[in-house]
């Protein structure tokens, strides 16, 4: 499903290689919060290597058109560690933005959808306010509720339980472990720069990158 | 020799900058089917909505106050002697010249500062690619609806500018000179020809198109400051109303010269 080749990219990987095969729930350490962006956005086509290949379900997505990148990032959710959220849309409006704009559901069947994984995540405030005056685990969660209504088949979660309560982070925890069983071969890939954010999660590998590579920890 | 490779970089500068206008203008045009898709067209309603309906009352007001400004001054000109030359006056000054170019500028103080800050925002927050890590392209969801509201937002304004500032005209005419409404305002619609009204739709297609383009590609081009949104909204102002004048002179070269 993700597979890096001999990824090199100026000051941060050196001919680093790693995967994640379909149905794995995978966590990478990175040393900064640096490194865990840049890897993110290499993860997601934002930034390109400077040799090496990145593959996501199987497409290598340097060689593929924008269009056909974009394809690919449909098929994949990342959870922001801050949300993610876009500024001027409500909040009900951010939720629905992905699936409104790739999926041909009716707004009903939307709204049903969206509140279904609302509730699910315990999520009950008032979905007509903009996103800013929220507190940053709410955009957390709402950011968690968006990636889940595209249902993808990868799941990239950048630092998704800093900051949160013990409360709130089992919660989430219970909410991530559901939607990662609800779909066989669908894949959960972890992003953190300290130990305490992968704590509790069922990582099948955890790998370490320091000094440019992947190393997997026993 | 420093000067000369100095004035070399400008030109390719604004040649490099003039590409990126046409190629933004190009990428709108290829996306307008996306239209179509819910989020996008809210995106277009909304803009509508900001930089037409919001902006109409004001450019009413404004139109009939250059409308009542113009008479009274070609009446001071030329007198009550030809109500045809006075409604002449009026109809090419405001419909050939003035109305397309102060809608343009009240569009440019109120839309583009808008939305060059609020892109400009957005990419300092990383929220453009935020919605391109959804799958989503910025261009069709943020640049190709911000540039069709704009264009007719521009086209319709400068219509409703024009019809004010002639309406302002003939009544204070038949106000405070006497002249009877009716054939005063048949008077003036006569020397109102094609020609007239295309070059008054070109300018305002024109420089909606402009104005939208500069805006966006402005900006699109903050990065990762917060100190950069402001310089990002006086470029935009001043490149839109440098690139509207120029615009508006080849314009009228080409139609009445």
């Amino acid at each position: 499903m993700i597979k890096l080749e001999c990824a090199s990219l100026k000051g941060f990987l050196e001919c680093a290689s790693f995967s994640v095969s379909d149905g794995n729930i995978c966590a990478v350490l990175a040393e900064t919060d640096f490194e865990k962006n840049l890897l993110l956005r290499v993860l997601t086509g934002l930034t390109g290597l400077d040799s090496g290949k990145v593959f996501i379900f199987g497409r290598e997505i340097s060689s593929i058109t924008y269009a056909e990148l974009g394809e690919v990032r449909k098929k994949m959710g990342v959870v922001l560690n801050r949300g993610g959220l876009v500024s001027n849309l409500k909040v009900w409006e951010n939720l629905m933005l992905p699936l409104a704009y790739h999926a041909s559901l009716s707004y009903k069947d939307m709204e049903e959808k969206m509140m279904d994984v609302l509730n699910n995540l315990g999520y009950n405030d008032d979905l007509n306010m903009l996103p800013g005056p929220l507190p940053t685990y709410k955009k957390k969660l709402l950011g968690l509720a968006r990636a889940i209504l595209m249902e993808p088949d990868l799941l990239i979660y950048d630092s998704v339980f800093d900051g949160l309560s013990s409360d709130i982070r089992n919660r989430v925890l219970e909410a991530v472990n559901a939607f990662h069983e609800e779909k066989k071969g669908r894949v959960s890939l972890f992003l953190a720069s300290s130990e305490g954010s992968i704590k509790g999660i069922m990582a099948e590998r955890v790998y370490v990158l320091k000094k440019g590579n992947f190393h997997e920890r026993n | 020799m420093a000067g000369t490779k100095e004035a070399s970089y400008k030109y390719l500068r604004t040649i490099e900058y003039l590409y990126e206008l046409f190629s933004l203008l190009f990428t709108a045009f290829r996306n307008l089917h996306f239209l179509k898709i819910s989020p996008v067209r809210a995106v277009f309603f909304r803009q509508i909505y900001f930089a037409g309906i919001e902006t109409f009352g004001k450019m009413v007001v404004i139109g009939m106050l250059i409308g009542i400004v113009i008479i009274t001054q070609i009446i001071n000109l030329v007198g009550l002697g030809s109500a045809v030359l006075t409604g002449k006056i009026l109809i090419w000054v405001v419909v050939r010249e003035l109305g397309p170019l102060l809608a343009a500028i009240i569009i440019i103080a109120r839309s583009v500062t808008a939305i060059s800050a609020e892109l400009g925002a957005m990419n300092v927050e990383n929220e453009i690619e935020n919605i391109e890590m959804m799958g989503i392209d910025p261009n069709r969801y943020l640049i190709m609806p911000r540039f069709f509201a704009l264009t007719l937002s521009a086209v319709m304004l400068t219509f409703y500018f024009e019809l004010a500032a002639i309406f302002g005209g003939i009544t204070v005419t038949s106000i405070f000179w006497a002249v009877p409404f009716e054939q005063y305002a048949k008077g003036m619609l006569s020397s109102l020809s094609i020609t007239e009204l295309s070059v008054s739709l070109i300018k305002s297609l024109l420089f909606g198109m402009v104005i939208a383009a500069v805006s966006c590609s402005q900006g699109l081009k903050v990065k990762k400051s917060i100190t950069q949104i402001p310089q990002a909204i006086t470029r935009a102002t001043i490149q839109s109303l440098f690139l509207v004048f120029i615009f508006d002179g080849i314009i009228t070269f080409i139609f009445f010269v």
